[in-house]
This record gives structure tokens, sequence and C-alpha cells, in this order.
């Protein structure tokens, strides 16, 4: 949300709110307001407050965060109910300088055709999981849980989990191949420098069906320059895909005084059958 | 295909609320729906499955031509958008009789997607959580 949207939705909350006979309870804890938040003097979130910090004196990255929207920066959290899906959710390479990815030729005529598709054989609609980089686009909240030892970023749709293990241990060898791979990390000052191999091959990225594939290495350079945002710097090496590598930053807010309620989406899925789709 | 009831354009209000609204797309909206084909539907409800990726309520519409009872699907958001937006699971039953606004499938089918649904009994408006977002709204 920009600023210019912010009275209008600002609006369209009190109007929702008074024209509900019954107003939301806290029910799976929706409104129930989120501990430890900096607010400026007329109540508003500070989202330009201090970095939150772990004991270790590392930034603490734990918070329920969705894509941001905006170039400039958003300055207002969401509440769940303003989910915003990320500029890249579509074309993951789109702020790059050719506003697309350095495709193998292999690669360029699979893109276009399940981007002419509009997604009809995104793994996606079929309720598979979503990989990490996707789902730092997608308008499903995340929920970052960080100790000192682990980071885990927890995933709303399909009640999925993401391991980022940060106590040195290597990479393995040979990893058999998996939805959000393996990842390590470490710190580089406030920098979390993850590195993550093993995805399995055909994992899509964006929604134009862009992938990255087994031979994919994957860094992820996390900051939380203040207690609104992560910048979430993506360097992806796989030259099985793509011709040299490419870095883009995928760039979250957070959201406050609300909570995860998970999503399965095998539960009552109509989509593909409904589309006349091979199962 | 029956002839639906058509009305006129959204209020502002819902107009507001609907471009404020969260897209959850669990799949392409446009490969499914054509928000330039606007459609009101009032009918009694049959059914609601409270399900995810999207609830759907089923309601039997007469057709103003006919007569004939038509039952139509109507896809919303997620368990989860519309309890954000307000929602209970039993804030629509059946039995109950609504007119909701959305866009009609593209396959001619009795489907469309809601973008918003008035209890007729009170009045009350509610957003539907549609997949559509902001571009469903701001096509009318």
């Amino acid at each position: 949300m920009n600023r210019r949207s912010l009275p209008l939705v600002t609006a369209a909350v009190l109007i929702l709110a008074s024209s509900l006979a019954s107003p939301p309870s806290s029910a799976q804890w929706i409104g129930y307001p989120t501990a430890g938040v900096p607010r400026k003097p007329d109540g508003t979130v500070d989202m330009s407050a201090p970095t939150p910090r772990m004991p270790s004196g590392k930034p603490d990255f734990s918070g329920i965060w969705i894509s941001e929207n905006t170039p400039e920066g958003e300055e207002t959290p969401s509440d769940g109910f303003n989910l915003s899906s990320g500029r890249q959710m579509a074309n993951i390479g789109v702020e790059l300088p050719d506003g697309k990815l350095p495709y193998q030729p292999w690669l360029v005529p699979i893109v276009a055709e399940r981007t002419a598709r509009l997604a009809m054989d995104d793994p996606h609609i079929r309720c598979l999981p979503d990989n990490f980089l996707r789902a730092y686009g997608l308008p499903h909240m995340l929920k970052f849980v960080h100790t000192q030892d682990l980071l885990v970023m927890l995933n709303e749709m399909n009640a999925g989990y993401r391991q980022v293990f940060t106590d040195a241990r290597p990479l393995p060898e040979d990893p058999s191949p998996s939805w959000q791979g393996y990842s390590s990390a470490q710190w580089s000052g406030d920098t979390l420098v993850i590195d993550t191999i093993g995805v399995r091959d055909d994992t899509w990225i964006d929604w134009n069906g862009s992938v990255i594939t087994e031979d994919a290495k994957v860094r992820e350079e996390i900051q939380r320059p203040d207690f609104g945002h992560l910048e979430i710097r993506v360097t992806v090496d796989d030259p099985r895909a793509y011709t040299e590598p490419w870095t883009v930053t995928l760039t979250q807010r957070i959201v406050v005084d609300a909570e995860l309620i998970d999503e399965i989406c095998l539960e009552n899925e109509q989509f593909v059958e409904r589309m006349g789709l091979p199962h | 295909m029956k002839t639906p009831i058509r009305t006129a354009l959204l209020t502002s209000i819902v107009g507001v609320l609907a471009a404020a609204s969260p897209s959850h797309a669990h799949h392409s909206f446009p490969v499914q729906y054509d928000v330039s084909k606007p459609i009101t539907l009032t009918g009694k409800v049959t059914k609601v499955e409270w399900t995810n990726p999207h609830i759907f309520i089923y309601i039997d519409v007469p057709d103003e031509q006919t007569g004939a009872v038509v039952n139509w699907a109507l896809e919303m958001g997620g368990p989860n958008a519309l309890l954000r937006l307000g929602w209970k699971r039993d804030s629509i039953k059946a039995d109950d009789l609504v007119s909701v606004e959305g866009s009609l499938a593209r396959d001619g089918s009795r489907l469309a997607n809601a973008t918003s649904i008035v209890m007729v009994a009170t009045g009350q408006k509610m957003l539907a959580g549609s997949s559509g977002g902001a571009a469903a709204a701001e096509e009318r």
C-alpha cells in the first residue's frame, strides 16, 4: 500500500467495520494485538523504529511478513486485511535490466507457453507447495520464528514450513531434492547470509513459470533495516536454467495484529476439475 | 443460457471496499472468470462450503423470464480471507436470501466469482474476498 492509498484503505476499513452487524471477534486471534510493536504518538505503527535484536545483538527477524509491493517502500504495516502480492509475483525478474531472467534457450519456450496459458499448469494450482522464492511474492502470510541457531519460516498456505539452520552446519552432500531445499546460514555483520541447495527440478519461482533446478545454488542476504521491513537480496546461480547468475531483491513488510490461519488447499480444490484439466 | 438477473453498478462504498480488499488468488482469476461480465444474482442459499482454498455457496435463482429455478455456484475467498474481512463461519446459512455481485465464469456454466454479498433480510453488505481483487471492482 502506498501513501496515496492510505486514506482510501482507512476509510474502507472504517466503513466495513460499521457496516457489519457482527464485528470481528477474537476468533483465531484476528485483531489480537501483536506484542512489542513500536508506535508513534498518534498510535500508528512506527515502521522505521529500530531493528529488533536478539540477545546476541544480531537482528531478530521474528514476525509475520507479507510482500511489499511499492518500490519506494510501504510505510504502514499489513493488518492481515490488506495483504499484498509482490511486484515480482508474476515475473520474478521484472526489475532486472531486461525485465526478465536470463533463461537458457531450452527454458525460453517453456516459460513462454506457461505464461500464455495464464499459469494453468502451475503446481500452486494443484495445491503443491510454494518454494520460498515464490512464497516471498504471494499474498500469503509468512511467519518467521528466529532463535539463536534456527530460523523457521512458517507459511500459511498449506501450513508449510522451511528451516534455515544458523548453527554453522555444512550443507548436505548429494541431498535428496526437496521443495524448500536445504539451508544453512551465517552472519555477515547484520546480514544473515543463507545458502540453499537441493531443490527439486522444475521448481516454479513465479506465476510465469520460471524455474530453478536441482543444480541451483540460492543465496539470500537478509537484512531488517528497521522494525517494519525485511530486505531479501536473492542471488540464483543455476547454470542449467540460466545463462548467468542473477540477483533480485524481494522486500517484505511487517504484519501486525494478525495471526496465521492455515489454508489447506486440497480441502475443496475445484479449479482443476471445473477447467477440465487432467488430474 | 438463461438470462440472469442483472443490476446496475456497485455502490461507491463497495467500490472503495473492494479496491482495498485482499486478492487471494489460489488460481488464475482471468482464466476462469471474465470481469467484463458482471452479474448480480438474488436467491436462496441451498448449500455453503466453508472450505479451502475457496469458499463456495450455492443459491437457487429464479429465471426472470421463465421463472424456472437455476442453482448457481458462487466462488469466494478462502476462510482466512473472509474471517479477516469480518465474517463468521455461520454468517451465511442455508435458506438465507442473498444478493450476490460478481463476475461470470467464461465457460458459460452457472458459476460466478463473488465480490460482495448483501443479506436481503437485513441489508448487510459484506465483501466476498474475490480473487479478482481490485481488478474485478475497477471493471465496474
